[in-house]
């Protein structure tokens, strides 16, 4: 007996064994199919006595182990059930002698046979026979139960006659003296007749007994033989048997407390066998038995003991080793149901020392299979799942011409639990790495290689992955090398995807996504370039009112973790347009890594990625990697996450798997196409960008101008997108500049542009910009005290003749002071302005989304002209007067100044001239008017500067200085020059009084003609547009005669005489309103007078509160021509 | 003396081993391992209600054919297990008690260490010293 039966239990001694087998040519399908209809029927409740016969069928035994029968009954087998295949009548002799054949094996243990027998057509001459049942198929045969049950029973039958014979304690015949088959020759020549023999002999018999009873069903009688025999066999020492008496009490006590059996499975019991057990033990019978059994019963303490004794005793005989290991495999199976796992472990520890000889390989995978189980049994899965690697390693041991890879790789993946090890990999995703990580390590190391020789690649290259994803951490450098170089080298053949690979029986791998490879640290979405970001239309029904609470504003922020992915972020996307995402990555490795494929996974709206291949340095630090794509429908995009190509395995990483990546939201809005423009100019782009850089701008040019010149700026939008562009505005704006600037600095016209809207991809438009600069022009600050000291400030009073002489002489060309000062001159002034272009169009143009495209402009400003001064000098009218400039060259060119009527001046580098220009004065109430309601709102300071602004650049529009250095031109603007005092002196008097003689209007330099003799009418008229009424006034008109030698003669009283009087009176003069009075003069002799119009003392009262240039009246100068003879006479 | 020393975390995985011939650790890795159930097998059957008097010192674990495998768990269900070999027989109950008491010291000064985190593996030059002087010397 060498080979142990790992599936014994302890109720197995209560069975009776029964083999069934084939006989001849049976399909074996066929054959399991009738053997499992056979076994079905394993307990049989025997008529008339209550009792219940447990049958134990195998399909296979060796008849030597029959040869042990004796020693245990449950070995012995009994019964006989022969399946033979029989066509026709003919073949029938030759199967019925196979079938005496195959009785003869079994043949003196037998205590009965069967034989069905299939497919027979026809009729069989023989006589009917009971040991044989014809069966016209295999599929048509209703009553083998039925047939097999009845079997049963003979068999029942003979084994109580053979209990009966045996138990009845025949003192008198001498008791045959049963032995196991290695015991044969010891006995050879004993002393038959001795006590010890006879005891030896009672022992051994008693012992039988009791397994017959227990098989037959009489647990009270086996537990009452088996006592006996325990006592008489250690009397004489007989330690085998003795082992085998106390198991048999073990046994049969196990049954009495476990009737749900301890094999763990349901072994072909009913499930009703508790009750069937009590009563078929006669629970109806007197209460004695009852108490008598319980008495020979072992308690459950006592069963462990004497196993362990049993065990001890069976240790001594090296030959019983089979019985020792399945005793010890049933005295577990009890301990497992009493959930002693401690106990247990050490009748397993026993277990493996046993000695069985030499095992074949086969042999050593089923008992390492079977200690793996029976550790799982207990409870113990780290040992279970050491001896089942144990045994997946035996499948493969060197010595086995053909290794069972397959059968290895399966028992790996079992120990998996033990090793606490599941293949997905969404169980590491929490946190570090938990668990014993050699072992581990070592386990999927073994499955790798296991898959590699079982010709699978593709679990070698996921249970790779898993031990790169799931133990990185753990691995040496040489070990990750190695492990990716073997990964490389099977995914040559059989590349990594992210499908679930199912195993024949079932089990389903996950994928495997290498999100360590690299790692990922943030993820951020970008914002489209400035110039491609679109904006939302304003007043266009915004509908963003997104808080849910009815709250206006409320402290209480309703947050949720993880809201932080799904939010929403600030910007857009645009569908069409290319659109970034960036990821912090690094490299865990100790070499480069080549990562391939690498795109963005998204949900929510068509997107196409744009896969890209990087390679990052070993042990890098994070590294940015911009992942791009574009999105071709609208609406919200979720990016998910991200895909990879790492040593030819392709992984899709979801971010939701990723506690570690930090995101600030990952959905974001697509809006419709827009269309796309690109912006191209004729000046050369800006090298530095402008300084204030808190708008970024998508293109900037800068251009070097004099002050005062004006440049042309084409600039080119061409349409690069895929939307026609319906709309264009363009806005610009000033901005930092501590320059003061006078005039529009860029201006452009639209209206030929927009004419060729709406514009088609690829089309492009072309608008021209006029950058005009007009900066000061001022020399500086001590200006006003320059003009302050010369002296010729006017003090409005009228000066009939020109005081030209009277100016302070000049030096033509004034030297600079210090060199300081001329660099302050040269100081080269810039300008920035943004353009800004909106455009719109196509679908993203309905849902109200415009894109901005700005333009920044960089001039840097040279100086051209300064006036250092300015001044003013009445001239001869009284509404005119000349405007004194002090003309100063600050380039390194020869400057022609001009302006409206007047000549050129030509000015030296350096130089600094003097320019009259002699100018109407200016009448600002034309002006227009701010309105009221802008009036009302605005800062009155800024209102005056606005005044004064209009102010000054109409007079710089009338004066129209320009300048000329060779090739450019520019015009020179006053404005900034201008101070209070000078434009005071510009301005006309709000009184304004005018002269007619002879009815026309009189002036200083207009001679009026008249004729001696006649009177000539003169009239004062008086125009008030001051806010306040004037007056009354008293004016009178003093004649005189200049010799144009300084000597002015005003005796001429019989030369000039009045007509009336010669002084005129106004009356009070209200605002706007005017008041005119009359006189006559009557020249009596030819020549040029000039009549002075003076205020009389009594007014001067009144006009010392008004400014004195309020009161300029105009000297009139009337030449009395001789008058013509006729009419004289 | 021992030839393997294991500290196991409360999670049941390894914050500290070392064996003496190192050119088969792995075995010890299994051995350890594996005694984890026989480990847990224990503290279990001591049940609950004597849990705060419970004897620290688990005895032997289980044998092997070369090695006895002892253990000993703290409080805090951190686990010590010492390997020793079969054949020196020299090696009484009580010596493996102060190697364990010796252990359990150690450790206490390890995670008094304010730079150690709980659940780290043990990197103390101090507890290696003192694992080394309790180890066989690989003659």
């Amino acid at each position: 007996m060498s080979i142990p039966d790992y599936m014994q239990c302890a109720e197995d001694h209560q069975t009776v064994l029964v083999v069934v087998q084939p006989v001849g040519i049976v399909p074996e399908d066929e054959f399991f199919r009738i053997y499992k209809r056979i076994t079905s029927v394993a307990q049989v409740s025997i008529r008339d006595s209550q009792r219940n016969l447990y049958i134990r069928y195998r399909h296979h035994y060796l008849p030597e182990n029959n040869e042990w029968g004796d020693f245990q009954t449950h070995r012995k087998v009994v019964g006989l059930i022969s399946v033979t295949t029989c066509g026709s009548a003919k073949e029938w002799p030759q199967t019925s002698d196979r079938f005496h054949c195959q009785k003869d094996v079994f043949g003196a243990t037998l205590y009965d046979s069967r034989l069905l027998v299939f497919g027979l057509q026809g009729e069989i001459a023989e006589q009917q026979r009971t040991d044989v049942a014809f069966y016209p198929s295999y599929d048509d045969c209703p009553d083998v139960e039925k047939r097999v049950e009845d079997f049963v029973e003979s068999i029942f039958i003979v084994l109580e006659s053979k209990r009966l014979d045996r138990a009845t304690d025949k003192s008198g015949d001498k008791i045959p003296l049963l032995c196991v088959p290695f015991e044969k020759k010891d006995f050879v020549g004993l002393d038959t007749d001795s006590r010890h023999y006879k005891k030896r002999c009672q022992g051994r018999m008693r012992k039988h007994v009791g397994d017959l009873c227990l098989q037959a069903g009489m647990l009270q009688d086996a537990l009452v033989h088996y006592h006996m025999a325990v006592e008489l066999l250690r009397s004489v020492n007989d330690f085998l048997w003795l082992g085998a008496a106390l198991e048999g009490l073990c046994s049969a006590s196990v049954i009495f407390h476990y009737p749900g059996g301890t094999a763990g499975k349901a072994s072909g019991r009913e499930p009703s066998l508790a009750h069937g057990a009590l009563t078929a033990n006669g629970i109806s019978a007197d209460t004695s038995s009852e108490i008598g059994r319980a008495k020979n019963c072992l308690g459950p303490e006592d069963i462990i003991e004497k196993y362990k004794e049993a065990i001890s005793y069976y240790g001594k005989y090296k030959n019983a080793g089979v019985i020792e290991l399945e005793a010890c495999v049933k005295a577990v199976r009890v301990l497992a149901i009493q959930k002693r796992a401690m106990e247990a472990s050490e009748f397993l520890q026993n277990a493996v020392y046993i000695n069985l000889g030499q095992l074949s390989e086969e042999e050593k995978i089923q008992r390492y299979s079977i200690l793996s189980e029976l550790y799982h049994l207990i409870g113990f899965h780290r040992k279970s799942a050491f001896f089942k690697r144990v045994a997946a390693m035996q499948c493969v041991a060197p010595t086995i011409p053909e290794p069972g890879w397959r059968a290895c790789y399966k028992l790996l993946l079992e120990t998996l639990s033990g090793y606490s090890l599941c293949l997905d990999p969404k169980d590491f995703s929490k946190g570090s790495h938990r668990g014993w990580a050699a072992v581990q390590v070592r386990l999927l190391h073994e499955l790798v290689y296991a898959s590699r020789r079982m010709g699978n690649p593709g679990l070698s290259v996921r249970h790779l992955s898993f031990l790169l994803q799931t133990m990185l951490d753990l691995l040496s450098d040489q070990e990750k090398k190695e492990v990716t170089q073997s990964l490389e080298n099977y995914t040559s053949k059989c590349p990594g995807g992210m499908e679930v690979l199912t195993l024949p029986d079932g089990l389903k791998l996950p994928p495997v996504p290498l999100s360590k490879l690299p790692i990922v640290r943030s993820v951020k979405l970008l914002d489209l370039p400035v110039s491609l970001r679109p904006h939302k239309q304003k007043g266009l029904l915004e509908n963003n009112m997104s808080s849910k609470s009815p709250f206006i504003y409320s402290p209480i922020i309703m947050h949720t973790r993880g809201e932080e992915r799904t939010k929403k972020i600030e910007f857009r996307w645009v569908q069409g347009d290319v659109c970034e995402v960036q990821l912090m990555v690094y490299n865990p490795m100790p070499f480069e890594l080549r990562v391939e494929h690498m795109g963005l996974l998204t949900s929510g709206v068509e997107f196409e990625a744009l896969p890209a291949a990087l390679s990052l340095p070993a042990e890098s630090g994070l590294y940015p990697v911009t992942l791009v794509g574009v999105p071709r429908t609208a609406g919200n995009i979720n990016i998910s996450g991200y895909h990879t190509s790492v040593f030819g395995v392709t992984s899709d990483c979801l971010l939701d798997g990723l506690p570690s990546v930090r995101t600030s939201g990952c959905v974001v809005e697509v809006i419709p196409s827009l269309p796309r423009l690109q912006l191209s100019t004729s000046l050369p782009r800006s090298a530095h960008p402008l300084r204030p850089s808190k708008e970024e701008l998508s293109s900037s040019v800068s251009v070097q101008l004099f002050n005062g010149e004006t440049q042309q700026l084409t600039i080119t939008l061409e349409n690069i997108g895929s939307e026609d562009l319906e709309t264009l505005e363009v806005t610009s704006k000033t901005c930092n500049t501590k320059e003061k600037l006078f005039g529009e600095f860029l201006s452009w016209d639209l209206e030929e542009a927009v004419s060729q809207l709406p514009l088609k991809p690829g089309q492009s438009v072309t608008l021209t910009v006029n950058v005009k600069v007009r900066l000061d022009f001022s020399g500086g600050e001590n200006l006003l005290q320059d003009l302050n000291d010369d002296g010729i400030s006017v003090t409005g009073l009228p000066i009939s003749s020109p005081l030209r002489q009277v100016l302070k002489p000049r030096a033509e060309t004034k030297p600079l002071g210090s060199e300081s000062s001329k660099t302050d001159y040269n100081h080269v002034k810039t300008l920035e302005a943004v353009m800004t272009f909106k455009y719109s169009g196509g679908a993203g143009k309905m849902e109200g989304y415009y894109r901005d495209l700005s333009l920044g402009v960089h001039v840097d400003v040279e100086p051209s002209v300064f006036f250092t001064r300015v001044s003013t000098l009445p001239a001869t009218r009284t509404r005119q007067c000349h405007l004194l400039l002090d003309v100063f060259n600050s380039t390194e060119h020869e400057l022609m100044v001009s302006a409206n009527n007047n000549q050129d001046l030509v000015l030296h580098p350096s130089e600094c001239q003097r320019m009259a220009i002699q100018v109407a004065k200016f009448d600002f109430h034309t002006l227009p008017q701010p309105d009221q309601e802008a009036v009302r709102y605005t800062n009155p300071k800024l209102l005056e500067e606005e005044r004064l602004h209009a102010q000054a650049s109409m007079i710089s529009s009338t004066l129209g200085i320009t300048w000329n250095i060779i090739s450019f031109d520019g015009e020179a603007s006053v404005e900034g020059v201008l101070n209070q005092l000078v434009l005071e002196h510009l301005q006309l008097a709000p009184l304004q009084w005018d002269v007619v003689v002879n009815g026309k209007p009189c002036d200083c330099d207009i001679i009026a003609d008249c004729k001696v003799g006649d009177a000539v009418p003169l009239e004062v008229k008086l125009t008030n547009r001051s806010k306040n009424a004037v007056g009354p006034f008293a004016l009178t008109v003093v004649p005189f005669q200049d010799y144009q030698n300084g000597v002015q003669n005003y005796d001429l009283q019989d030369a000039v005489t009045f007509i009336g009087s010669n002084t005129f009176y106004i009356d009070m003069v209200k605002p706007t309103e005017n008041s005119a009075c009359m006189g006559a003069l009557l020249f009596l002799y030819t020549g040029d007078f000039y009549l002075n119009i003076k205020f009389q003392d009594d007014s001067a009262g009144q006009g010392k509160e008004l400014p004195p240039s309020w009161f300029g009246l105009p000297s009139v100068h009337i030449k009395a021509l001789e008058a013509p003879i006729e009419a004289g006479a | 003396m021992a030839v393997c020393i294991a500290v196991i975390a409360k999670e049941n995985y390894p914050l500290y081993i070392r064996s003496v011939p190192v050119q088969n650790e792995l075995k010890f890795h299994y051995t350890v391992h594996t005694s984890l159930d026989v480990v847990e097998e224990k503290i279990s059957a001591v049940g609950k209600a004597m849990a705060d008097q419970r004897e620290l010192y688990l005895g032997l674990l289980y044998p092997t054919e070369d090695y006895k495998v002892y253990g000993y768990v703290t409080n805090s269900k951190v686990k010590f297990v010492i390997v020793a070999d079969s054949s020196n027989t020299s090696l009484r109950d009580n010596e493996i008690r102060s190697m364990f008491r010796k252990l359990h010291n150690s450790f206490t000064d390890v995670m008094c260490n304010p730079f150690y985190n709980p659940g780290d593996t043990i990197q103390s030059k101090a507890f290696d010293s003192m694992v080394s002087a309790m180890m066989v010397q690989a003659s």
